[in-house]
């Protein structure tokens, strides 16, 4: 297989999924691009870290009160999912129809939540708005149980068109207040004790109860209503209904689905991917599945030139080091660290700053988040005793017929790295490190601590380069 | 979906529920793991406590009228005698309590005053080493039976910490474990262990001789799906808590299955006390129905259990007091539920 080959899966794995092994990414290289693509598109089990396991080991993720318990539950499942995409999708989603614990207090409702988006991620677009509009942590997080007959709360309604499914200027304010009149009704079940509890951040007398949809007929109103020209006696899946087939609406998730798997700025030729993502969105039914497989077959999105046009997220960044290094595949003391470590670098998981989620792009980047970010994948990179840093190191020395001089070292980590695209003071800056460090003897018969750490170091320093924070 | 009945007909019967979520030290349990019961009455409860909340890991002590009597704790830590990740209690026959730690592969010792005794245990698997201690269970002749869930073993020790000997491996034949987790043992001195990961619950003569297995993965009656503790009670009935269907289950002394307790907690002495002071909560938990009909993709009874407050929710141990009624140790709720068999 060609190295072309090889840097073309990196980039697809990078964005359907948190980047691959050089071993992961033969194997899918030998299944051939567009094959992958459908592998990544019609996921089969997980088989993920299993849910007793961690049960057993963390009460907290038992009980998932606790914030970072819930992000960290979530974060084993990233690292050892055999589905990145869903993962990866299911993140999307939860930055796109931002909801945070500040207001619910409540991590189930939230971890219920992302559990609805990888059940949807892929399916229709039109379900995934019903199946939001009931999800009860938006409920809470928009107040759709103030939304009452007679009596609307505006807050759903406006968001539902404004930041998840239309964008401004695509509806008028009337448009909002008759979106609301359509979900009155639309609530949790035990409304009033759940809200009195949320409201009070109670866990008296016996922990949370995790909260469920429940529709009453008696507080929706029924009567005629007149959304975006049409006239009916609309209620919430009516709404979703019109909504759906609205072209701001294909341009709305087309566009934010390539600016989070293609690239963080959109040029002309990006342009015209998401004016044929457009057309996948209406041809299929609303088919996120199909959507996606347009972009990730464009010849835009395997042009050279959308290669490392994005920010790596902080999640992306750190479950990407973390999977790369072959750590947390079990259940590990002190794993909600992962949770805190992402919240350092500025994407806290379930804590978006807004309800417009996060901000992507450079954005990621400051000096503060930069230092958190070197040194959580340093750490992660830098040591040998870590399975996948092992994997790296037992890879060169099956290939290894003498010692390795340092340029020989610093060609093999770029390439197992990534392959990286580094620029000439990047390498430069890394050569002259390896040359401090001298020759690494990888072979069983020769090889010492010294040797092995060497290769640590330079994965250590690469981690901390320009051209790794990008995806 | 439509709920499950909260209990199958049978022999046992619910009385009450005792405990309360708190944040803090004093009254109340943080994510309790097992029950033990002392002679004079007192009621221990072992608090595992979560990660935020580690540095309140105790014993904490009650009576069966709920009055608080206050707790113990070396604290959260490394050092002599400190617990990190306990699991499981059990008195001795002088009253004193052995703790054990699966972090630190320990065992614990402590007088009822909260005197640390002695511990020991290292990791390895050697005779006097563990991994992972889980379960424990004292019988009569002050035999200390530990579970190893990372040795796939049962060890037997002295009080003072010598090894007797131990049994199991690795495996899913008869005799052999896979990650078991509690242990009880009947008048007989016959030993009962969960047999986690199998799905199974196995008993043993006193020396460890494979007797009979009772249990198959699933959810239908009388099967199992990760049992996390075993009890036995004088007229040779078994239960179970059977962890994973978040349910409880009776088997009598033939590992016949006779009734299933899904839990119908009421609130307890501590928790009425906080309604009382708490109105606006009282008056819509009045409204509320706390067995609601839930939206079919909340499909597996964790799922299920997280929505229903009278529902066990992760019943990590069971054990019976001196008079014989059923503590059920509910790690997600903090509370315990309390159930006595009806003499036939």
């Amino acid at each position: 297989m060609s190295n072309a080959d090889i840097a073309l899966m990196a980039h697809l794995m990078r964005r359907a999924g948190f980047g691959a092994s050089r071993d992961e990414l033969e194997q899918r290289v030998n299944r051939g691009y567009a094959n992958v693509v459908e592998d990544l598109l019609n996921p089969g089990a997980a088989n993920a870290m299993p849910d007793d396991l961690i049960r057993r080991f963390h009460s907290d993720m038992a009980e998932m009160r606790e914030l970072n318990s819930a992000g960290a539950y979530w974060m084993y499942r990233m690292v050892t999912t055999e589905n990145p995409l869903e993962e990866k999708l299911a993140l999307f989603w939860h930055s796109l129809f931002a909801t945070g614990y500040s207001k619910l207090n409540q991590a189930r409702a939230l971890m219920n939540q992302i559990e609805t988006f990888r059940r949807h991620a892929l399916g229709d677009f039109r379900t995934m708005l019903i199946e939001l509009s009931k999800d009860p942590a938006m409920i809470i997080w928009l107040d759709n149980n103030d939304n009452h007959k007679g009596d609307i709360n505006e807050n759903y309604g406006r968001e539902l068109l404004e930041l998840f499914s239309m964008g401004i200027g695509n509806y008028t304010e009337d448009d909002i207040k008759e979106c609301a009149r359509a979900f009155t009704g639309w609530t949790l079940g035990n409304v009033e004790y759940m809200s009195t509890r949320a409201s009070r951040d109670s866990i008296w007398p016996y922990s949370r109860i995790a909260w469920h949809f429940e529709y009453r007929d008696y507080d929706h109103d029924d009567g005629e209503k007149t959304f975006l020209g049409q006239t009916g006696n609309f209620n919430g899946d009516d709404i979703v209904d019109i909504i759906v087939q609205q072209d701001a609406t294909a341009r709305f998730i087309s566009t934010r689905l390539f600016q989070f798997f293609a690239a963080d700025h959109v040029d002309d030729a990006g342009a015209a991917v998401i004016s044929d993502m457009m057309a996948t969105y209406f041809s299929s039914g609303y088919e996120i599945r199909a959507v996606l497989r347009t972009l990730f077959n464009s010849d835009y999105f395997k042009s050279n030139d959308a290669r490392f046009a994005r920010v790596k997220g902080p999640v992306e960044l750190v479950v990407g080091a973390v999977r790369m290094a072959g750590t947390y595949q079990q259940p590990t003391f002190g794993a909600d660290q992962l949770a805190r470590h992402t919240m350092y670098m500025g994407q806290g998981i379930f804590q978006p700053p807004s309800v417009e989620g996060w901000h992507e792009g450079a954005e990621w980047i400051d000096s503060g988040a930069l230092v958190e970010r070197v040194n959580f994948v340093g750490k992660e990179l830098g040591d040998p005793g870590n399975p996948g840093v092992q994997a790296i190191i037992n890879r060169l020395a099956r290939q290894a017929d003498g010692p390795l001089s340092p340029d020989a070292q610093v060609d093999a980590c770029v390439d197992l790295l990534g392959p990286l695209e580094l620029r000439d003071s990047t390498r430069t800056s890394l050569s002259e490190f390896a040359a401090e460090q001298g020759p690494a003897d990888l072979r069983a018969d020769q090889r010492t601590d010294a040797d092995e750490q060497r290769i640590a170091n330079l994965l250590r320093l690469l981690t901390a380069t320009r051209e790794y924070q990008l995806a | 979906m439509t709920t499950t009945a909260a209990v199958s007909a049978g022999p046992v019967e619910y009385i009450k529920t005792v405990g309360l979520t708190t944040n803090q030290s004093g009254r109340g349990f943080i994510n309790p793991y097992d029950c033990a019961f002392a002679s004079d009455g007192r009621i221990l409860v072992l608090s595992h406590c979560d990660t935020a909340r580690a540095s309140l890991v105790r014993v904490g002590m009650l009576n069966w009228d709920e009055d608080y009597l206050g707790e113990f704790s070396p604290g959260y830590g490394r050092s002599t005698g400190q617990w990190m990740l306990p699991v499981a209690i059990a008195l001795d026959r002088q009253q004193n309590l052995y703790v054990t730690d699966e972090h630190q592969h320990r065992i614990t010792v402590f007088d009822l005053a909260g005197n640390f005794l002695r511990q020991w245990g290292e990791p390895g698997t050697e005779p006097g080493q563990m991994r992972a201690p889980s379960g424990i269970a004292i019988n009569d002749d002050d035999v200390v039976h530990v579970v190893e869930q990372g040795n796939n073993r049962v060890q037997q020790f002295t009080t003072d910490g010598e090894s007797l000997g131990t049994w199991g491996q690795a495996g899913s034949a008869p005799g052999e474990f896979n990650m078991p987790w509690g242990i009880g043992l009947d008048t007989a001195a016959n030993v009962y262990v969960a047999d986690w990961r199998n799905d199974r619950i196995q008993k043993f003569t006193p020396s460890g001789e494979h007797l009979s297995t009772i249990g198959t993965s699933g959810s239908g009656p009388g099967q199992l799906s990760r049992p996390s503790g075993v009890c036995v009670d004088s007229d040779g009935y078994i239960y179970v808590s059977d962890w994973g269907n978040e349910r409880v289950q009776l088997f009598n002394a033939n590992g016949e299955f006779i009734q299933t307790l899904r839990g119908q907690a009421t609130l307890s002495k501590w928790a009425q006390d906080f309604m009382s002071v708490n109105p606006d909560e009282s008056n819509t938990r009045q409204m509320a129905n706390l067995v609601p009909n839930l939206p079919p993709h909340y499909d597996t009874p964790y799922l299920v259990s997280s929505q229903t407050e009278p529902y066990f929710w992760g019943p990590v141990s069971v054990r019976l007091d001196a008079d014989e009624r059923l503590f059920v140790v509910e790690s997600n709720r903090h509370r315990i539920q309390i159930y006595q068999r009806r003499q036939q």
